[in-house]
């Protein structure tokens, strides 16, 4: 008989429908895996971004640094830099506590990363300061 | 009796009669259905087309057909249509009967459409007769008429008035059938528009991660701005460290005769000196770096009056 048998044509249809919804529930775990890349790589994008932003701006952190050395109270402490490329120390041989206030408040409130830092006292009014920031 | 080529019929011709013998086919065959095994009524109806004269049947064959589940057709000859009424269950039982399979089946027609020209009665088994009165096919038993002939139905050239039998109508009626395959469809319809949606939305959240990468200039794969991440991660932290160190050291209350004497952070140790201690301060020190959880290690020179403290960041 040339009619096709109709439940040939349900069969057909089921199985079409079993392999959609097969289709669709693979195509719906892509998405939740997608959403949930989407969603870390946000987050790190964000962190990284603000981290990178505070830690590896070198012009700006060596501009703000100037800023800080040229202060006219630390004048008398005759701080000598050392540039190198990706470190500065500073050193003086003795500066006075307003001075030293005044540095080490500016840098440890700063976002300078701080490599290694010596604040020896040599008198009751002098200290001697070495110190390495790297960027 | 249309006397045409008889090699235009592909396959061979059964008469179907529930009195007919047994065929026990195994080939392709064209089946003529013996008139009793359909109802037939010549019409004169007011529409043009056949498919508006079937839509009429069920209501001009209700009071003359016995209960069952019938199927119906219709062609038009001249100004006047055929109106066929037939129950697929009778003629697949019929079938099944005589030895036809219905994968065998090529066409099934009706013998008022391929038998209508015969000018004499002809016998088509033992029993009965087919002969044409006003225009009708009809089955008559073999004593009541008197036979020219066999039917040879190899001289009949088909018609193309076939039908197709809905082998499970008894079953499932057709309008029961089409419902099923509605919501089947629907189901496909409703289930592939969502995939589609879920597919697209695939898309956009990858294309908004990519832009996630150019707009915030990411490394191009996820575990290189991982290992980027770890290590920036580690710094803000021993930063922070540092910081938190150096504030506790500060912090701490001294009398006015003891003194911090050094202050040095080196590699991953925070290092301060006081001298001049008094005794019990070390207890007192030893305290509060607790109270920060801070790792730490004191040594105190009780001749010297010297206090070493080592904190671990």
């Amino acid at each position: 008989m040339n009619r096709v048998n109709p439940l040939y044509v349900g069969v057909f249809l089921v199985f079409v429908l079993i392999m959609l919804s097969y289709k669709l529930s693979n195509v719906k775990n892509e998405l939740q895996d997608a959403k949930d890349a989407y969603k870390e790589t946000s987050k790190l994008a964000t962190d990284l971004t603000s981290l990178k932003d505070v830690y590896n701006n070198k012009k700006s952190l060596q501009k703000s640094l100037q800023r800080v050395l040229s202060n006219p109270i630390l004048k008398p402490a005759l701080i000598q830099q050392d540039v190198k490329k990706n470190s500065t120390t500073i050193i003086s041989l003795a500066m006075d506590i307003k001075a030293l206030n005044f540095l080490m408040g500016k840098i440890l409130n700063g976002t300078y990363n701080i490599s290694s830092f010596k604040v020896k006292k040599l008198s009751d009014t002098k200290v001697s300061l070495d110190m390495e920031i790297k960027w | 009796m249309k006397f045409k080529n008889r090699f235009k019929n592909k396959f061979k011709t059964i008469f179907l009669d529930p009195n007919t013998s047994y065929y026990n086919v195994d080939e392709k065959v064209n089946i003529i259905l013996s008139p009793s095994l359909y109802w037939v009524k010549k019409l004169s109806l007011p529409v043009k087309y056949v498919r508006d004269a079937k839509k009429l049947l069920p209501s001009i064959f209700e009071d003359s057909l016995p209960d069952g589940n019938y199927s119906y057709f219709a062609y038009k000859s001249g100004d006047e249509f055929y109106g066929f009424a037939y129950e697929d269950k009778l003629i697949l039982e019929t079938l099944a009967d005589k030895g036809i399979s219905t994968q065998n089946i090529a066409s099934i027609h009706f013998a008022q459409s391929e038998l209508d020209k015969i000018d004499s009665a002809l016998k088509v088994n033992d029993e009965q007769s087919v002969y044409v009165k006003d225009g009708i096919v009809l089955l008559v038993p073999c004593c009541w008429i008197e036979e020219s002939g066999n039917l040879n139905l190899w001289d009949v050239k088909l018609s193309k008035h076939k039908i197709s039998l809905a082998q499970y109508g008894h079953i499932v009626n057709n309008s029961s059938l089409y419902k099923i395959g509605g919501v089947l469809l629907a189901l496909i319809i409703i289930v592939f528009v969502e995939y589609f949606i879920t597919a697209q939305k695939t898309s956009n959240v990858v294309d908004m991660k990519d832009e996630l990468f150019a707009k915030h200039s990411l490394k191009s794969t996820m575990m290189q701005n991982r290992a980027l991440l770890k290590k920036y991660d580690k710094l803000h932290k021993r930063q922070t460290k540092i910081r938190e160190s150096v504030s506790h050291i500060l912090a701490l209350r001294l009398s006015k005769n003891e003194k911090l004497t050094l202050l040095s952070l080196k590699n991953k140790t925070i290092v301060a000196e006081y001298s001049d201690m008094n005794k019990g301060m070390e207890a007192y020190i030893k305290k509060t770096l607790k109270s920060k959880n801070l790792k730490f290690k004191t040594k105190f020179d009780s001749k010297k009056k010297t206090l070493h403290v080592e904190i671990n960041i």
